[in-house]
């Protein structure tokens, strides 16, 4: 067995927390099951993984078998790559008939005829969710297993969802073969980035809130009757109540997507009383406003309940699942445009 | 005058005693009619105060036995129907349109800003999913939200009907909606019901409008390997509209007649009642090799 893919599966097995091991090996099908049952998983993880590379030996993997379990770790933990989501745009109307082995075939085709040292490894799940891992190489050297990106493709969407680590500069190579596969003519990036890639698919899938008024309509969850003291008055309940309406009407009833950043890139003009004169030049105040947190659309949620804002929050905040785009760029006001003055 | 001195003495005090036990008498009958009256009078009244009472009691047993009437429901007191069983009898009727409106495929219901319409899917007596669409009406008709997945060529179907017939555009994206289910459905009863026939997975698409499979053909003892691809070019339906069976170059030529029935099979039933009809004919060309027609 090659060298390089000992010891990429090595490294591979170390990534993954140790009781999951198991697991994904098993998911990977190469070792066989009495092979597995004869890893001894008490031992420190760096002899369980020279272990498996011990038996990956007897069973001689080859590269591709190598990029199948890292496919299959990445799938399991994609929330540690940053995704990007790409948007294809086709001009027919007709019906696609997807053909994954075409799909394949065309992927590779055009690729390989770009850059012949590539290593591309496709894998189909059960949600219809295409897997490519492609590693990189130059016109000169051989693919290098480490520096790699994961394309997420649903057959039949316009949705690409792309985690290019680095060399950026393939990506137009890979946007090309994927529009060429796919049969669409364009493609574009999204302003839409997140750690989440389940939490990006329910953005442009439009997979969140979706709490339908039914005509059996689901018993109103009873508010538990805490054993409250009937001596305490809420004050405030009508107001707490109207924000409770407000919020649901803007957020929904189900759990927010996932992101983790919303950044907002101003051009606008800075506002001041003329008599301070703090800038000299009418020109756009550049400055860049940027918010983070684990759950950023929960956390939004929850501000006004929870005192910090005022209700209605800024429609700039409230838009980003409608919008699916969790980087805008504000330039001044023109004119008469109501309401929205975000450039995409 | 003495002759009546003699005479009134005796009959004058007589007289007087006599008049005097008359006048007694007439005061005590005098009393005693007084006195009888009174108890009549006293008497009389209380009549009249029992009567009274009686009239009352009268009263309150009519009316409860009238009520006894009502409640078993009588016909001697056609009254009005009370509110209540009036809204319950409404209640009734909508919910049975309701139901009727579930049956067919397509209800709605209004909303605040619009409609919100509830799209149930079904296939040969199953139900499957239900897919809702949020219609706003002002300022004009366009969808806030749905639940329509994102490979079903939606926008493309509210660009044409949604603004100028919105029962089309219903009826439309119901029939996409409908014809996917069944796909799907199709799909995944030959993955679940015909494991053992199929060699390697079922490949699929989204939409499930291009499926690819290998399953085994007995003949003669032998099993072959057949080939299915199964195109479904017209969204709106569920069967497909190509079926190219193919076998491995060994097998005889024969086969080449049951790939041709089996195309014809795909393309006229269901995917996993095909496969019924492939088992159930090789099941009696089995048996008509073992006892062949005429033996005994």
């Amino acid at each position: 067995m090659d060298e390089v893919v000992a010891e990429y599966i090595r490294r591979t097995v170390l990534k993954i927390p140790r009781d999951e091991i198991m697991g994904v090996l098993r998911k990977w099908g190469f070792l066989s099951e009495t092979q597995l049952g004869a890893i001894n998983f008490r031992q420190t993880k760096d002899s369980i993984s020279q272990e498996v590379v011990q038996l990956c030996e007897e069973n001689s993997a080859d590269i591709k078998q190598a990029a199948i379990l890292d496919i299959i770790y990445n799938n399991i933990y994609p929330n540690k790559r940053v995704w990007s989501v790409y948007q294809m745009k086709k001009t027919g109307e007709e019906t696609d008939l997807f053909d994954f082995t075409n799909f394949k075939k065309k992927f590779k085709r055009r690729l390989q005829s770009a850059l012949k040292n590539v290593t591309i490894s496709f894998r189909e799940y059960e949600d219809n969710a295409i897997w490519i891992r492609i590693a990189w190489g130059t016109p000169y050297t051989k693919p290098n297993q480490y520096k790699t990106s994961y394309v997420v493709y649903h057959s039949q969407t316009p949705y690409v969802f792309i985690s290019v680590s680095v060399l950026k500069s393939n990506l137009p190579l890979l946007c090309q073969a994927l529009v060429v596969a796919s049969n669409y003519h364009d493609i574009r990036e999204m302003e839409l980035r997140s750690h989440c890639l389940n939490s990006l698919k329910d953005i442009v899938f439009k997979r969140y809130s979706q709490n339908f008024q039914t005509h059996y309509p689901k018993q109103e969850k009873n508010v538990a009757t805490e054993n409250v003291d009937v001596r305490i008055i809420q004050e405030d309940k009508s107001e707490k109540e109207r924000i409770q309406r407000v919020n649901r009407e803007v957020f929904g009833d189900g759990p927010q997507p996932k992101l983790e950043f919303a950044q907002y890139k101003l051009e606008t003009m800075f506002k001041s009383d003329p008599k301070m004169d703090v800038l000299e030049k009418r020109e756009p105040f550049r400055c860049l406003v940027k918010f983070s947190s684990p759950d950023l659309l929960e956390s939004l949620k929850s501000l006004v309940p929870a005192g910090m804002a005022d209700a209605p929050l800024s429609p700039l905040l409230t838009c980003i699942p409608q919008k699916a785009r969790n980087y805008f760029k504000i330039r001044e006001r023109k004119g008469v445009l109501p309401g929205s003055f975000v450039r995409p | 005058m003495e002759e009546r001195k003699a005479y009134s003495r005796d009959g004058v005090l007589a007289h007087l005693e006599m008049l005097e036990a008359q006048a007694h008498e007439l005061a005590l009958k005098q009393e005693e009619k007084e006195q009888q009256e009174e108890k009549l009078a006293g008497l009389k009244a209380r009549v009249q105060e029992l009567r009274a009472r009686r009239d009352e009691l009268r009263a309150k047993l009519e009316l409860q036995q009238k009520r006894l009437l009502e409640k078993g429901g009588a016909e001697t007191h056609p009254e009005q129907p009370s509110a209540r069983a009036v809204l319950e009898w409404k209640i009734k009727s909508v919910k049975a349109l309701l139901q009727l409106f579930y049956l067919t495929g397509i209800s709605g219901k209004l909303t605040k800003r619009g409609v919100c319409f509830c799209i149930s899917t079904a296939y040969e007596g199953t139900y499957l999913e239900s897919y809702y669409l949020d219609v706003l009406t002002k300022p004009e008709v366009q969808i806030q939200r749905h639940s329509v997945p994102i490979f079903i060529p939606l926008e493309q179907i509210a660009k044409k009907y949604l603004q100028t017939d919105i029962r089309r555009f219903l009826s439309v994206l119901s029939d996409h909606l409908n014809a996917y289910a069944a796909r799907r459905y199709q799909a995944d009863q030959l993955q679940e019901r015909f494991s053992d026939r199929l060699e390697g997975t079922l490949q699929r698409n989204s939409l499930c409008n291009l499926l690819v499979f290998h399953y085994n053909v007995p003949s003669d003892g032998r099993s072959f390997l057949f080939t299915a691809r199964l195109l479904y070019a017209d969204p709106c339906c569920s069967l497909p509209t190509e079926a190219i069976i193919s076998c491995t170059p060994d097998a005889p030529a024969a086969l080449a007649e049951v790939a041709a029935a089996h195309s014809d099979a795909f393309r006229r039933a269901a995917l996993h009642k095909a496969f019924d009809s492939f088992s159930k004919a090789e099941e009696t060309q089995d048996e008509a090799l073992i006892s062949p027609p005429g033996s005994p």
